[in-house]
């Protein structure tokens, strides 16, 4: 269960969080919907104790990411790429982060085979393409067979192959009883994958509920989307 | 704790440039004692090689870069972008997600940075000593296990001082100017001691004294020069973890 209450944060003298509170349920995927720049990533940050908020609180499981005392056995996230030192081989990242957090090593082969870098485990980080590079960072989430997961734009630089395994994924592991909570700029995909939605604009929650709730009259997430945001993304 | 020094060992030493650096701080410094051996026994015999005392020391400071690149690497590694198309992706954020816990981050990186300089110094100074003793046993007053102990101990605090300046910087070039350079080409140290003998007490020569007998104009007990180092040490690592906690990933 994530809880995120009244979060603000400044940068510089710009608000770029106003309030934002929502939840994301164990056994549900909450796709965090949002155009470029609207706090999506700022937010995920927080929640992961990266960066601070002015005010309000962000809890995995009812205490803050830094409370945990093995916190990947809790939580995994992917924020940006593999988050691996570009010297290091697949296997050798995957082994320290393992044994920061006293997982078995054993667990490193398994992460490996369950996002199919079996074959590449001994290739440095740095030759990996973006899409490695994706599959290394959820590999180093799974590690710890966490409870709740948080990804930043996961899909970015997946093939399709990889978009639909991502998505078989995320759906196993909310079924299973997991929390998932996703970021995302893409409608279409998230309408797909989410039971729950949240939308973000301009640093402030501008809808939150069941997909088919956000959704409402409107055809599509997409359209639902640009009412609720009114359209103000990107102008071409 | 014990896991984190595991994971912090693990990544030290998964790093390429940690070995470069351990290899150019083991083998440099019986390289030079063998490759200089005959000019140094023949400035011994016709009595322009002056004081004697110190020069089995002098053989071994060169194994000091080793933890000067021990101690930048283990910081700058964690600010390399992973690859050159996301410049924001970083093993610094694989690291705090794993230990969010940042003062004990930094406690374990420095309990494996100073173990393996340490080590590793030890190993280089021994080896040296060894070789030099055979070029020139008989000549120079032989090695002090104390000021041995001594050299280690500067060597490895000056890797605990490159480590704590690299967190305050995030930048390994920093660092390496000023301690390198500083210490090999110009040195703003010595200058300021010819200035006033208070340059003496500077982080990057006053560990001299822990192990040479004669160095520069100012004599210094091994002792007050372990502790003044130690107290430079401790206060630029109290400052990096105040900054490291306080700044954003």
């Amino acid at each position: 269960m994530i809880a995120i209450d009244g979060l603000t944060r400044d940068r510089g003298k710009t608000r770029i969080l106003h309030e934002v509170s929502f939840q994301a349920r164990p056994g549900r995927v909450t796709g965090f919907l949002g155009p470029n720049g609207a706090g999506k990533t700022s937010t995920l940050r927080i929640l992961l104790g990266l960066d601070r908020p002015q005010t309000g609180t962000a809890l995995i499981d009812g205490r803050p990411y830094a409370a945990w005392d093995r916190p990947l056995t809790v939580t995994g996230a992917v924020l940006d790429g593999s988050g691996a030192h570009r010297s290091r081989t697949a296997r050798a990242h995957l082994r320290w982060v393992a044994a920061s957090n006293g997982l078995p090593r054993a667990r490193v082969a398994e992460v490996l085979d369950l996002v199919g870098l079996t074959t590449d485990a001994g290739k440095r980080a740095g030759r990996f393409s973006l899409g490695m590079s994706r599959r290394l960072g959820l590999a180093t989430a799974l590690l710890g067979d966490p409870r709740v997961l948080i990804l930043d734009e996961p899909i970015n630089g997946l093939d399709p192959a990889g978009i639909r395994w991502m998505r078989t994924f995320l759906r196993g592991a909310a079924a299973e009883g997991r929390t998932v909570l996703l970021s995302s700029h893409l409608m279409g995909e998230l309408a797909e994958t989410a039971d729950d939605v949240v939308i973000i604009d301009r640093g402030r929650i501008v809808a939150d509920g069941t997909l088919a709730e956000v959704v409402g009259t409107h055809p599509t997430l997409e359209d639902a989307f640009l009412a609720h945001t009114a359209g103000e993304g990107t102008s071409w | 704790m014990v896991n984190l020094i595991r994971a912090e060992l693990l990544k030290l030493l998964g790093l390429p440039t940690a070995w470069v650096g351990l290899a150019v701080g083991t083998l440099i410094a019986p390289l030079l004692a063998l490759l200089n051996a005959g000019s140094i026994r023949a400035a011994i015999e016709d009595g322009s090689y002056g004081f004697t005392g110190d020069l089995a020391y002098n053989s071994i400071q060169i194994v000091m870069l080793t933890g000067l690149i021990l101690g930048v690497v283990t910081v700058s590694s964690e600010f390399t972008p992973s690859s050159a198309d996301s410049p924001g992706d970083r093993q610094l954020t694989t690291t705090l997600l794993a230990v969010p816990r940042r003062s004990r981050l930094v406690a374990a990186k420095g309990i494996v940075l100073a173990g393996v300089v340490a080590a590793q110094g030890t190993i280089a100074a021994v080896a040296t000593l060894l070789l030099v003793e055979a070029e020139h046993g008989g000549s120079y007053p032989a090695a002090e296990p104390a000021r041995v102990a001594g050299a280690v101990l500067e060597w490895t605090l000056l890797s605990l001082l490159a480590y704590a300046l690299t967190l305050i910087f995030r930048n390994g070039i920093v660092t390496l100017t000023l301690l390198i350079v500083n210490a090999g080409v110009v040195s703003f140290s010595w200058l300021l001691l010819k200035v006033t003998t208070l340059g003496a007490y500077l982080p990057d020569i006053v560990g001299k004294h822990m192990y040479l007998s004669d160095f520069g104009d100012v004599r210094i007990h091994p002792v007050v020069a372990g502790t003044v180092l130690l107290a430079w040490v401790t206060a630029l690592l109290a400052l990096a973890v105040r900054i490291f906690r306080r700044r954003e990933a």
